[in-house]
């Protein structure tokens, strides 16, 4: 069993790894050598969307995924997951490492086709609404709360992420994708058969939520 | 930021996507404070992965845009990657200071599209709108 990164961060300002971020971490250590034989020693570009504490990022890194020859780009939209992300990767020995923060609203800033691996525990607990992005950094609260709502059924955010999969992913990319099961992924997952190739790679209950990862490819390549 | 990164980076206006000036970014030279960052060691067989894959008119530009016209116009290649000269190593060192040791540690970038600025602030990136463009 690979080792989780150590985290230390103030959680009133990011998101503290918890249950769906270990569900992750266990569903790219079940993937390891399927990454590894899919990239081989290729430039890998792996880019996580919203990567809070950055304990995902961190454990790719930690573990050379899919390969040493990778770049890691981290997306977030909240500064304060910008610095959490710097320092656990830091804290883990990972500063000889390629690794890009960049404050982003999703892949909206990066160049279409270019992302091999792109991971994501999104903001998935329904509500009715989901707060404006503060305008300051000292907003905690706000920031807090865009890192766990997700609109109606808690797929607003990950639906933004599901219709650009074909412009963000390179030819070969993959993606892994969190749900809890209120996001009713079996029904996404029927809805985008005909052109991914889709696989459950973990579930487990957590508490009250049963949670699940999922990763897309593309059908032909 | 590292200059690599600047290959991956295109305005983040949506309306900008169907138009071919929104990458890459035009860098204001008289503004952006460079900085070499040495902790990521030269590795050639990285380095030829990541020479495999970038835009090379766009690091160009983006070299140009910082003040460095040296570069060659066609990007380097390898004949056998496995059996790297020491002319190839050469060029490898000076792409890996250039790629991946020269940092943006203050800056700011337009798009030559729409003209909307971003900035580099203690070496991150801010590719967030403003309200009234998302």
């Amino acid at each position: 069993m690979l080792a989780t990164p150590y985290v230390k961060f103030d959680y009133e300002k990011v998101y503290e790894p918890a249950e769906d971020s270990f569900l992750l971490l266990d569903s790219l250590e079940k993937d390891q050598s399927y990454l590894a034989k899919r990239f081989h020693d290729q430039l890998a570009v792996v880019c996580e969307l919203g990567p809070g504490s950055g304990i995902v990022t961190t454990f790719m890194m930690q573990n050379k995924m899919p390969s040493q020859n990778a770049i890691y780009f981290a997306l977030d939209i909240n500064p304060w997951a910008i610095q959490a992300t710097e320092d656990t990767a830091k804290r883990n020995d990972c500063d000889r490492i390629y690794l890009e923060p960049i404050q982003s609203n999703l892949t909206s800033s990066l160049r279409h086709s270019e992302v091999d691996v792109l991971l994501f525990n999104p903001p998935y607990v329904p509500a009715e609404t989901i707060p404006d992005i503060p305008e300051t950094k000292d907003d905690i609260d706000t920031w807090l709360d865009l890192a766990l709502v997700g609109g109606e059924n808690g797929m607003k955010i990950t639906q933004l992420v599901l219709d650009n999969l074909n412009s963000t992913l390179t030819a070969n990319g993959v993606a892994y994708i969190l749900f809890c099961a209120r996001n009713k992924p079996e029904e996404i997952v029927k809805s985008m058969t005909s052109l991914w190739n889709i696989e459950l790679v973990e579930h487990r209950k957590a508490g009250w939520e049963v949670l699940s990862v999922y990763r897309f490819s593309r059908k032909t390549i | 930021m590292k200059f690599l990164t600047t290959n991956f980076l295109k305005c983040s206006v949506q309306s900008c996507d169907t138009s071919n000036d929104n990458f890459p970014l035009a860098y204001d030279g008289s503004k952006c404070q460079l900085e070499q960052d040495e902790s990521i060691e030269f590795n050639p067989e990285f380095l030829v992965n990541v020479l495999d894959r970038v835009e090379w008119p766009a690091v160009l530009q983006v070299a140009s845009d910082l003040g460095n016209t040296s570069l060659p116009p066609n990007k380097p290649v390898f004949e056998d990657n496995n059996a790297l000269t020491e002319d190839d190593m050469a060029i490898l060192r000076d792409l890996h200071t250039l790629l991946i040791q020269t940092s943006i540690v203050e800056g700011e970038m337009k798009c030559k599209n729409c003209g909307h600025t971003y900035y580099i602030k203690n070496s991150i990136p801010n590719l967030l709108l403003p309200p009234h463009l998302v």
